[in-house]
């Protein structure tokens, strides 16, 4: 399940899996019967529409009911083009894919910025909305359907029987699966794993996750019409029943029960359930006297079961018991990525003029001025619920200002989103460690690297973006290194412990090669020995030019690092200058100091 | 995982092909769960009744469940034909899972006793034979009865679905005949629970009867809401719609519904001359004795006659090949395009290469809720 | 389109609303307090209706079965745990709660059924036989599930779904089925003819939504599962019980959807497989009022109703079409205007 090279110059366990499967697939219209290679076909069928709800719901965090729609319009429109006008199969892949494309697109572009549970209910309802309207016009054949659907013909050979149908769909699963997981190791994959909770972390590191969840829906969406045309083709008839909002329920089933986080598991979930429901088939009229009846029955008590036992589905239960295999990081001689040009030491770079920001009636941040310079660490300080990290959000655009000017390198940000803010190189780290948790470090850092490269969707799919991808992994693994945790870059980052995790964030957070890096409490959770080398690290990096804000709590630290410090009380500032004379400042002994009791 | 999948796949098919074929084998596909399992239930329940033996040889039934589901109803059809290597296939209570399951039927050159009223394009019946009479032999005998009283205009509500469709379908294509026309085409589905919208169309249209094409229990809803609305007119159904929950449900508002249907609903009321008089009692006893008294219905009925249809066809074709083989199903596809007078719990079946269904008027009557329960209309 | 049609189908949409809008709020407690998006909840309704017709034709509703079956798993769950935890002080309440109370409930519908008792008496029979299925539901299939994702729990829904809705077919077959209207009185306001049932069902659904109401401004119970539906983890951290409140909150979605299914089932035909879109509508409904308040829920469900009655006028064949297209773009805006900082979690 890896790409390039693997370690220790043996064959890693998922390759043979893997090549199992393949040999499996290669095989199965020879040894298995007619009807199992039917079965075969129908699991493929579903498989490709899983896969798509895999990437959407899975990896991207966006459930839908609704792909049964989009699997409809493929069908639909291949079925009218090829027995109504007597077209060629192929001009009915490439209308339903286009027509699926656009009705996924405005569909999408209304859905995909509903937040919480619009998105799955809004699915249910236009799935359902297009389930009658498949039902009730003539041209669909209505509530009949159409019949007589011609078989693909490549090249003279005509794909009519069950086995040459399999050839077909199989091809058609397995170019599908490389290539969601071609995208999810790229570039683009990254972003669209961390659109799962992490759609502001994303912002702040240059991602536009509004587009790249459109484009997630859209392959999402063309994946279920390519299934749909195949469907129309294999089974020379299509009507609006196999469309409705139960089969869409049922993809989510393969999903959830394959395991919802793996491409794998669109594979393991239609296996399964297919499978499950033609042995029930069998299995239970010869149990219970009156056929029929029990099956959905018994097989939603096994659903119920199944969950109750593994959460995550099925395949994380296979990924253990196949030991991963750790792909090199990089080799040695990638070259290293272009840096941004940095700005003299002691140009203004930061200025903040009067920002204010209130949530109702409550003032986070009151008029507040302060500026720096490039090249100082600056130290933002205040008691608990002062409004630091709501600066913090201001700067960085995740937050808007009310009002007041926030000006970078001279140039008003305070309007700008989070991305473009990004781009002008400023980089952060959260409060709250925000990372991908079952991603490894590795790959959480290169996050950071978004903005340094370009290769988009489609190359990573076809993976073009080799070269690129090695130097922005090479680039992250240094980040990684520089931070002192080389020898976790492969562990997930959920599994370390929350003071190495907010070291994961620094190192993303340099992966961007900032200008100005701001760090939300980076000492946090830090033991005394963590915390001297992060200051070296920190004033390392400051005389390589680079400018740093800082909100801290650990006084020492502030104290033993920091050029400047600004102190907030209340949303407002309340003290500038050194350390040394800051605090010696009676209003913020007393109002920080004191407030510490 | 992988090999052990293989191994389950392997040993699946080997168990499966391993299936000896000394008797006829016939696989049915219905769907007694899902959507249309208030029919489904009883086309499955006739299983229990028909006869063990075709043409003098044994039989076996392989009924598979496929929940009303079309996709579902093909895949049993390809497990049945390709892994039960059966003689012919039966099935299924839906019209575009009927359809499916004909696709299947001819590329895989098996006979296929259709369960279900369907359509199909004249040269996709070559190995199709469809049991119930046509929705317009059916609806002929309203068309017959609204000319006989005048009947100008015609109000429809229907299903949402196929069979709302078809008999739409039907009433439309006789009005010319008859001297009709249909001035409403509303449409409600079986789960609603209020279908004010519509009678509040149709009572504007102001029709001269209403046709409701629902089926089951399904019929009643429109009816009832029409008489609350006070609707005059005679209310007609279809013969989807026969059976004695639609009384219950209707209550005394359905009195005086019309509707065709077999005469397997009314055989005792039958003329002593009725060609299917015996049998269709016969049956409709069986039925009800079995599960339990009112329980008669048509769509049992289908079931029951096509396996008749099956016997019928069976000795010709037995002289020519063996049964599981190729030669065999050709064989039987031959013979059942050449049964003749056939008596069935509906009608009297009489195939020819261009008709595969073979009914005519003896296999519909008219019905009339009276005193709650359906009777013959004279 | 005359005055008295748009009266008649603000009427019938006010109705049917009244149903959908007491199913939103149901859906919305059940989310609120446990994140489960609650699909079964229609299935009270098909089970509560259908037994009550059974047994106003003299039989033995399977729902009996459901309840004794569903008891004992449920005791033999709680069961093993006691003796996980050593703690078999808890065997005389698993067994008095599971068994014995369904033992004699199911006592009771056997000697009533025959007797053919009032109405009335019917009716509290199956709130007795129906109500308890919530919470045996809640502790069999979610309470081990209770930390999951609302993905899962959304799948444990549909299946749970499939599971009941199976059990409704083999238990009450495949055709439809209806109760005896409350009354057969008629009402003349001005060219409404009003049926007494319909005002039954907007009169006792406002007259729940009143009690709910009151439920949680009052009682402590109430104020309990107000506290855990906005802080599921301070709740548990001021001491109250998280298994508790979502077997209460089932056990006011099971007696909701009860009462929804025993209001309407004189009105329409009640199918095995009705209460599934009831529920999806009452779920609608409750997503257009926000999702979060209990009046604003009640309005959407009317909405929906209403929307359902003019639409099936307008064009009845594209009815569901037009009901759940016009939602999106409320949706849209519901969404838009709510936005907030995202949700940060995993």
């Amino acid at each position: 399940m890896t790409g390039g090279r693997v370690s220790g110059g043996r064959v890693s366990a998922p390759r043979v899996a893997l090549g199992l499967f393949l040999v499996f697939l290669v095989a199965a219209p020879f040894v298995l019967s007619e009807f199992y290679v039917t079965l075969m076909n129908y699991i493929g069928l579903a498989a490709l529409v899983t896969l798509g709800l895999v990437l959407l719901t899975g990896v991207a965090g966006l459930m839908s009911f609704g792909q049964q729609a989009f699997v409809g319009i493929g069908a639909y429109t291949t079925a009218v083009l090829t027995t109504t006008y007597a077209l060629s199969p192929w001009l009915g892949l490439a209308a339903g894919l286009v027509l699926t494309g656009l009705a996924a697109l405005g569909i999408g572009a209304i859905t995909v910025r509903l937040s919480g549970h619009y998105l799955p209910i809004s699915t249910i309802a236009w799935g359902i909305a297009l389930y009658f309207v498949f039902g009730n016009l003539e041209i669909l054949g209505r509530y009949n359907g159409l019949q007589g659907v011609p078989p693909v013909t490549i090249a003279g050979w005509t794909v009519g029987s069950g086995r040459n149908s399999y050839v077909l769909i199989w091809i058609a699963t397995l170019v599908s699966l490389i290539a969601a997981r071609n995208l999810l190791d790229s570039r683009s994959g990254r972003a669209v794993r961390a659109l799962r909770f992490r759609g502001t972390m994303a912002e702040s590191f240059g991602v536009d996750t509004a587009r790249l969840k459109l484009v997630v829906f859209v392959y999402a969406a063309l994946l279920a019409a390519l299934s749909g045309w195949l469907y129309a083709h294999f089974l020379r008839f299509v009507s609006p029943g196999p469309f409705n909002v139960n089969a869409g329920i049922e993809y989510l089933f393969m999903a959830v029960v394959g395991g919802a986080s793996s491409v794998w598991g669109a594979v393991v979930g239609a296996s399964v359930l297919t499978m499950l429901k033609e042995w029930l088939k069998d299995l239970l009229p010869a149990l219970f006297e009156q056929s029929g009846n029990y099956e959905v029955i018994v097989f939603g008590v096994l659903m119920v079961a199944l969950l109750h036992r593994t959460r995550e589905g099925l395949m994380p239960a296979f990924a253990r018991l196949v030991p991963v295999a750790r792909r090199e990081a990089w080799p040695a001689e990638a070259a290293p990525l272009a840096r941004r040009e940095r700005p003299q030491p002691g140009e203004p770079l930061l200025e903040v003029r009067g920002a204010h920001r209130q949530f109702g009636g409550l003032v986070a941040v009151s008029h507040l001025s302060f500026e720096m310079k490039s090249g100082e660490i600056l130290g933002l300080i205040g008691p608990n619920g002062a409004g630091k990290s709501t600066m913090f959000n201001l700067v960085t655009g995740v937050l808007r200002a009310d009002g007041g000017e926030i000006l970078f390198r001279g140039e008003r940000i305070e309007r700008r989103a989070a991305r473009e803010i990004a781009r002008r190189g400023v980089a952060r780290t959260f409060q709250h460690v925000n990372l991908v948790g079952a991603m490894p470090v590795l790959e959480n850092v290169a996050i950071g690297a978004h903005l340094r490269g370009r290769h988009g969707t489609i190359a990573s799919v076809l993976r073009l973006d080799r070269a690129e991808e090695t130097v922005l992994r090479a680039e992250a693994a240094r980040q990684v290194e520089r931070v002192g945790l080389g020898g976790q870059l492969h562990d997930a980052a959920g599994s370390l412990p929350l003071g190495q995790q907010r070291l994961v964030e620094i190192a993303r957070a340099l992966a961007a090669d900032p200008v100005l890096l701001l760090l939300d409490e980076p000492a946090a959770g830090l033991r005394y020995r963590e915390k001297q080398s992060l200051a070296r690290l920190l004033r390392e990096l400051r005389d390589e030019g680079l400018s740093i804000l800082l909100v801290e709590h650990d006084m020492d630290f502030v104290m033993g690092l920091v050029d400047r410090l600004v102190v907030m009380d209340f949303g407002e500032k309340l003290a500038e200058g050194k350390p040394q004379d800051v605090q010696r400042n009676p209003a913020v002994i007393e109002a920080y100091l004191g407030g510490l009791e | 995982m992988n090999r052990k999948l293989i191994a389950a796949f392997a040993a699946a098919s080997v168990l499966g092909a391993g299936a000896a074929h000394a008797e006829i084998t016939v696989g049915v596909t219905l769907g007694a769960t899902g959507p249309g399992a208030s029919l489904g239930i009883h086309y499955k329940n006739a299983f229990q009744l028909v006869p063990k033996t075709l043409g003098g040889e044994p039989v076996k039934y392989i009924i598979l469940e496929d929940g009303s589901d079309p996709t579902n109803a093909g895949k049993n059809a390809r497990k049945l034909i390709t892994e039960d290597k059966v003689d012919a296939v039966m099935g299924s209570n839906g019209v575009p899972s009927s359809i499916q399951i004909a696709q299947v039927a001819f590329e895989a050159k098996t006979p296929y006793l259709c369960l279900t009223p369907i359509s199909l394009p004249p040269e996709k019946y070559h190995w199709t034979f469809v049991v119930p009479q046509t929705t317009e032999l059916m609806m002929s005998a309203v068309a017959e009865h609204m000319k006989a009283h005048g009947v100008k205009t015609v109000g429809y509500i229907g299903f949402s679905d196929a069979w709302g469709d078809l008999v739409y379908k039907a009433m439309t294509q006789l009005a010319p005949d008859y001297g009709y026309k249909v001035v409403t085409d509303e449409r409600y589905a079986r789960p609603d629970t209020s279908v004010t919208g519509q009678v509040l169309k149709i009572l504007a249209a102001k029709p001269d009867v209403v046709v409701v094409g629902g089926s089951g229990t399904g019929g009643a809803l429109p009816h009832v809401a029409l008489r609350e609305r006070g609707y005059k007119g005679t209310i007609y159904h279809n013969h989807g719609t026969v059976n004695a929950e639609v009384i219950k449900v209707g209550g005394k508002d359905v009195e005086g519904a019309i509707a065709p249907t077999g005469p397997l609903i009314v055989p005792e009321e039958l003329p002593a001359d009725f060609p299917t008089k015996a049998i269709s009692l016969e049956f409709t006893k069986r039925y009800e004795d079995t599960f339990g008294a009112g329980k008669r219905n048509a769509f049992a009925g289908y079931s029951y006659d096509g396996v008749l249809i099956l016997n019928a066809a069976v000795p010709a074709a037995l002289k020519k090949a063996k049964p599981g083989t190729p030669e065999f199903r050709a064989a039987l596809r031959d013979a059942l395009e050449n049964v003749k007078n056939v008596v069935g719990t509906h009608g009297v079946y009489n195939m020819t290469p261009t008709d595969h269904n073979g009914e005519d008027a003896r296999a519909r009557v008219l019905v009339r809720v009276d005193n709650g329960a359906w009777h013959l209309l004279k | 389109m005359t005055a008295d049609i748009v009266a008649w189908l603000a009427q019938d949409g006010i109705t049917n609303g009244a149903i959908y809008a007491l199913l939103a709020l149901a859906l919305l407690l059940v989310f609120a307090v446990t994140r489960v998006i609650f699909v079964p909840q229609g299935e009270f309704i098909a089970y509560a209706a259908l037994s009550l017709a059974l047994m106003e034709s003299g039989r033995v509703p399977g729902t009996v079965y459901i309840l004794l079956g569903g008891g004992a798993l449920a005791a033999a769950m709680e069961i093993a745990r006691a003796v996980r935890e050593h703690a078999l002080s808890r065997l005389p309440r698993i067994l008095a709660l599971y068994v014995l109370l369904p033992v004699v409930i199911a006592a009771i519908v056997w000697w009533a059924v025959p007797r053919k008792l009032d109405q009335w008496l019917q009716i509290l029979l199956v709130l007795a036989m129906v109500v308890p299925l919530g919470p045996i539901m809640y502790r069999i299939a979610y309470q081990p599930l209770a930390s999951a994702s609302v993905l899962v729990l959304f799948i444990v829904s549909m299946a749970v779904h499939y599971v009941l809705m199976g059990l409704s077919l083999v238990f009450f077959g495949g055709e439809g089925l209806r109760s005896r209207p409350f009354s057969d009185a008629h009402f003349k306001v001005g060219m409404l003819d009003v049926s007494a049932q319909s005002l039954w069902v907007v009169f006792a659904s406002m007259v729940l939504i009143g009690a709910l109401w009151l439920l949680f401004e009052r009682s402590i119970y109430g104020k309990a599962l107000r506290a855990t539906a906005v802080n599921r983890i301070g709740a548990r951290l001021v001491g109250i019980p998280a298994n508790l409140m979502g077997q209460l909150s089932f056990l006011l979605a099971s007696f909701i959807g009860a009462v929804s299914g025993i209001l309407i089932s004189p009105i329409t035909t009640i199918y095995y497989d009705t209460g599934f879109i009831i529920g999806l509508k009452g779920f609608i409904g409750a997503i257009l009022g926000g999702m979060a308040s209990y009046p604003l829920a009640a309005a959407g469900a009317l909405a929906v109703g209403l929307l359902e009655s003019f639409s099936s006028f307008w064009a009845s064949a594209y009815k569901e079409s037009i009901v759940f297209t016009l939602i999106i773009p409320v949706l849209a805006w519901l969404s838009l205007r709510s936005r907030h900082v995202e949700e940060e979690d995993e």
